[in-house]
C-alpha cells in the first residue's frame, strides 16, 4: 500500500500536484479493500482522479512527427504536416469536418470531432497538425483530431500525392479477387439487383464478368449514379471485402462508375453438388411475399414496408450435405412445383383445407428429406440458387465393386 | 448468424458408432454452450450424423410425455435413436412410421454412462423421414466411401507418439483428430476395413440381379473379403466386437459356397429376421476400456 501511495505521489508531483497523503490512502483503500480492484487499476484510477481534480488534461503519450505512409497502427499520437485534399460531408453531428489529407508519401482520411473546437480546415491549404490519434477501420488507417490536437496553417505548400488511396487501384477479374481491403477496377455486368435492407446502402446485388460473379454494395453516402440490371459498367476504385470466405466489393465516395458500350459476358459460375437433403428449413413451402419488394413476410409483415397484403409463393430453402461440406440451397417456385409435384394453386388449397401453411412444408419434407440429390446453379452468397435438381442415380453394382477393390485388406 | 456455419452430418456405420466412447466440448472456451463432439475410432469428429437404415422397432418409452425410441439397423449393426418433447417433429414422425421401414435420420450423437460404468451411445433425432431402398443403398455406399477415406488417413498417419507433429496436408481429417482417435481407441484399422468390406458386400448382394448387374464373381469377392462372410449374422458380430473390441476376432459364420444362392432374398431375410436377437439389452451397452 505504501509503495502504491508513493508511486501515485511521484506521478502527481510530475504534474506539480500536491495531494495530502491521507486523501490518496483513503481513495486507494476504498478501491482495493472495499471493491477488490487490482492494485494497478486502483493506482491508475487514483492518479486519473487527482489529475482531473486539478484540471490537468492527461497526455497519454507524447506525439511524434511522422509522414502519412508511416501511419500503420491505431492509437498512436502523431504530428503531421499535410495538405487538405478533399473535404467530405460529415455523417454525424459529432464530426465537424472529415476528408482526405496528404503529404509526399500518401494520403489518409481525417476526422475532426465537433468537440475538438478546432478551426475549420480549408481544402487546398497546408497545415501542421499536432497530437492527432491514429485509428484504423477494416485495414484502412485514419487520423482523429480531438480536443488536445493543435492545428496551425503552414506558410509553405505541402507537396501531396494525388488523391488516390494507398496506391492506384488495379484492374482485376472477379475470379482473381482473393484478398480483402484491395482497391480494384472491374468491368462487369449487373446480374441482379437486390432489395436494400439498410438506409446506408443505396444499391446492392450481384455483378459478374467472364470469370464469375460477386456481391456488390453501393453506399448511400457514395453519391454515385444508379446501376441498372443487365447493363455493363466499369467500376473504378472499389474496395474488396470478405465475409465467411466470400468476397464482395464496396462502392464508396472515391469510386467511379462509367457505363460501357460493350456488353460484358457473365461467366456462369455454376456449382454442381451432390449430397443428402438433411434439412428443409423454416420458410420453405407456401410463403407470402411483399407485393412491393418481393421479400418474404414474417407474420404478414415486411421488413421494409410493414404490414402488407402479401402474395403467395412456393419455394424451398434446404440444406444439402455430402458428409464433408454443407450447402444451403434455394429452390424457386417452378422447380419446386416440378420436384414435389404440387402447383402453387394446389398448395394454397392444401393450406386452406387444413388451415395451416406448415402442411406444405411437411409434404415437401416427406418427399425430399433424407434423400440424395444433385443440384446445379449459381452460387450466390451462401446459397446455391438451384437451376436443376435431380435425385442421385441408383447405386450400380459396378460402383460397389469399384469401392470394394479400393479397400485394402492385407 | 455471424460466424455461424452448420455442422456437417458425418457418415458413420452403426458398428463404429457403437464403439465410440469419447466425447468432448470443442474449443478453448469450453463453456456449456460450446458444441459437443463425438470422436469415433476412425477419427471422425462429429456433432451431427446422418444415417439411413431399417427401423426395426420403435416404442414410446416415456411416462406422461411421449418419448420415442427407435432402433435403426445398417449392414454393420444397430443404433438407438431417441426423440421426445424437445424434438416434436421427429417424435411425431417416429411414432407414425410402422417398422420395418427404411428411414433416414439426422441426429446428434449422445453418450450415456450407466451406473456400472458402461458407455451407451444413441442419437437424438433432429429429423426422421421414411425413405426408399435406393436411398438406403446410396447411404451404405456413401458411408463406406467416407469411412474408407478416414481409414486411409489413419493408416498414413505416423504411429502414435507423445507429440502431435503429424503432417496433415490434404487428408480427410485434421491430424489432431487422427492422433487423438488413435491414442484413445488404439484403432485396429484392419477391423474397420473389414467392416467396410462387409457392408459393401452386403450391399452388393442386396442389389441382386438388377438389369445392369453383372454376375457376382465369387473368386474376386472371396479374395477381397478375406475371412469375412457377407451374410454373417450382423448382431452377433456387433456383440463380438462389443466384447472383444480391439482384437478383431472374426470367424466365418457360413460356408462361402452358400453365397451363390439367391443373394437378394437371403440377405434381406437376414436383415429383417436377424435383429430380433439384438433386442437383448446387453447388446446396447459397450464396455469401457480404460486406456492408460
Amino acid at each position: 500500500m505504501k509503495e502504491l501511495v508513493d508511486q501515485i505521489k511521484t506521478r502527481l508531483k510530475d504534474q506539480s500536484i500536491e495531494v495530502p497523503e491521507e486523501e490518496i490512502v483513503a481513495r486507494l483503500k476504498k478501491l482495493v479493500d472495499d471493491f477488490h480492484v487490482p492494485d494497478a487499476e486502483a493506482r491508475r484510477s487514483v492518479i486519473n482522479y487527482f489529475l482531473k481534480e486539478h484540471g490537468v488534461v492527461q497526455v497519454r503519450a507524447s506525439s511524434v512527427p511522422v509522414k502519412v505512409n508511416e501511419i500503420s497502427e491505431p492509437n498512436r499520437w502523431v504530428d503531421l504536416e499535410v495538405k487538405v485534399l478533399a473535404l467530405w460531408e460529415p455523417a454525424s453531428d459529432a464530426i465537424a469536418q472529415t476528408g482526405l489529407v496528404g503529404d509526399s508519401t500518401g494520403t489518409v482520411k481525417f476526422v475532426k470531432w465537433a468537440k475538438s473546437g478546432l478551426p475549420d480546415l480549408v481544402e487546398g491549404k497546408s497545415y501542421s497538425i499536432r497530437r492527432v490519434v491514429t485509428d484504423e477501420y477494416q485495414g484502412k488507417p485514419s487520423v482523429k483530431l480531438n480536443r488536445t490536437s493543435q492545428v496551425a496553417e503552414l506558410d509553405h505548400d505541402v507537396d501531396a500525392v494525388a488523391a488516390t488511396r494507398s496506391g492506384p487501384a488495379e484492374d482485376k477479374k472477379i475470379a482473381d479477387i482473393s484478398e480483402a481491403g484491395l482497391w480494384v477496377n472491374l468491368k462487369v455486368k449487373v446480374v441482379q439487383l437486390w432489395d436494400s435492407n439498410s438506409e446506408t446502402i443505396s444499391q446492392s446485388g450481384l455483378v459478374g464478368d467472364e470469370t464469375g460473379s460477386l456481391k456488390f454494395v453501393k453506399w448511400a453516402k457514395a453519391g454515385l449514379p444508379e446501376l441498372a440490371e443487365a447493363r455493363s459498367y466499369s467500376l473504378q476504385n472499389v474496395v474488396t471485402n470478405e465475409y465467411q470466405g466470400r468476397f464482395s466489393v464496396k462502392l464508396n465516395r472515391t469510386s467511379q462508375i462509367i457505363e460501357l458500350d460493350s456488353d460484358i459476358e457473365v461467366g456462369s459460375q455454376s456449382v454442381d453438388f451432390t449430397g443428402a437433403m438433411v434439412d428443409i428449413q423454416k420458410g420453405s413451402g407456401l410463403i407470402k411475399r411483399c407485393p412491393i419488394c418481393r421479400r418474404s413476410l414474417t407474420k404478414g409483415i415486411c421488413g421494409e414496408h410493414g404490414k402488407v397484403d402479401g402474395t403467395y409463393d412456393l419455394r424451398i430453402k434446404a440444406v444439402l450435405d455430402d458428409g464433408r461440406r454443407v450447402h444451403d440451397i434455394i429452390i424457386n417456385r417452378e422447380t419446386t412445383e416440378r420436384l414435389v409435384g404440387l402447383t402453387l394453386e394446389e398448395a394454397k388449397k392444401m393450406a386452406m383445407d387444413t388451415l395451416d401453411h406448415e402442411v406444405v412444408r411437411s409434404m415437401i419434407e416427406e418427399r425430399l428429406l433424407g434423400r440424395y440429390y444433385t443440384v446445379t446453379g449459381p452460387r450466390v452468397d451462401r446459397y446455391i440458387l438451384v437451376e436443376t435438381i435431380n435425385e442421385a442415380p441408383a447405386v450400380a453394382a459396378n460402383d460397389v465393386d469399384e469401392l470394394i477393390s479400393l479397400v485394402e485388406v492385407d | 448468424m455471424v460466424g455461424f456455419s452448420r455442422e456437417v452430418a458425418k457418415r458413420i456405420f452403426a458398428e463404429e458408432l457403437r464403439n465410440s466412447n469419447l466425447s468432448f466440448r470443442d474449443g478453448e472456451d469450453q463453456h456449456q454452450y460450446a458444441p459437443m463432439y463425438l470422436l469415433t475410432p476412425t477419427g471422425a469428429k462429429c456433432n451431427r450424423v446422418f444415417i439411413v437404415g431399417t427401423l426395426t422397432e420403435r416404442d414410446d418409452i416415456g411416462g406422461d410425455t411421449e418419448y420415442w425410441r427407435g432402433r435403426i439397423v445398417d449392414p454393420t449393426g444397430s443404433i438407438l435413436v431417441y426423440a421426445g418433447q424437445y424434438q416434436p417433429e421427429a417424435a411425431q414422425k417416429l411414432a407414425s412410421i410402422e417398422p420395418p421401414a427404411y428411414v433416414a435420420v439426422v441426429g446428434k450423437p449422445n453418450l450415456y454412462q450407466t451406473e456400472d460404468g458402461n458407455v451407451m451411445i444413441s442419437l437424438r433425432a433432429e429429423a426422421i423421414q421414411k425413405v426408399d431402398e435406393a436411398t438406403r443403398d446410396r447411404w451404405v455406399l456413401d458411408t463406406a466411401e467416407r469411412t474408407q477415406e478416414r481409414l486411409n488417413t489413419l493408416a498414413e498417419a505416423a504411429p502414435v507418439s507423445g507429440e502431435f507433429s503429424t503432417a496433415d496436408k490434404e487428408t480427410a481429417l485434421p491430424a489432431m483428430d487422427v492422433d487423438r482417435a488413435k491414442q484413445h481407441y488404439n484403432t485396429d484399422i484392419k477391423q474397420y476395413r473389414m467392416m467396410v468390406i462387409r457392408a459393401l458386400n452386403s450391399l452388393r448382394s442386396d442389389l441382386g440381379q438388377g438389369p445392369k448387374t453383372e454376375p457376382i464373381e465369387d473368386v474376386k469377392l472371396d479374395a477381397n473379403m478375406a475371412s469375412v462372410e457377407p451374410e454373417s449374422h450382423t448382431p452377433d458380430y456387433a456383440q463380438t466386437t462389443a466384447n472383444d473390441r480391439g482384437k478383431a476376432k472374426l470367424e466365418p459364420k457360413q460356408d462361402p459356397s452358400k453365397k451363390s444362392k439367391s443373394k437378394a432374398s437371403a440377405a434381406k431375410e437376414t436383415l429383417l429376421s436377424g435383429f430380433s436377437d439384438s433386442e437383448q439389452d446387453e447388446v446396447e451397452t459397450i464396455p469401457v476400456f480404460k486406456k492408460s
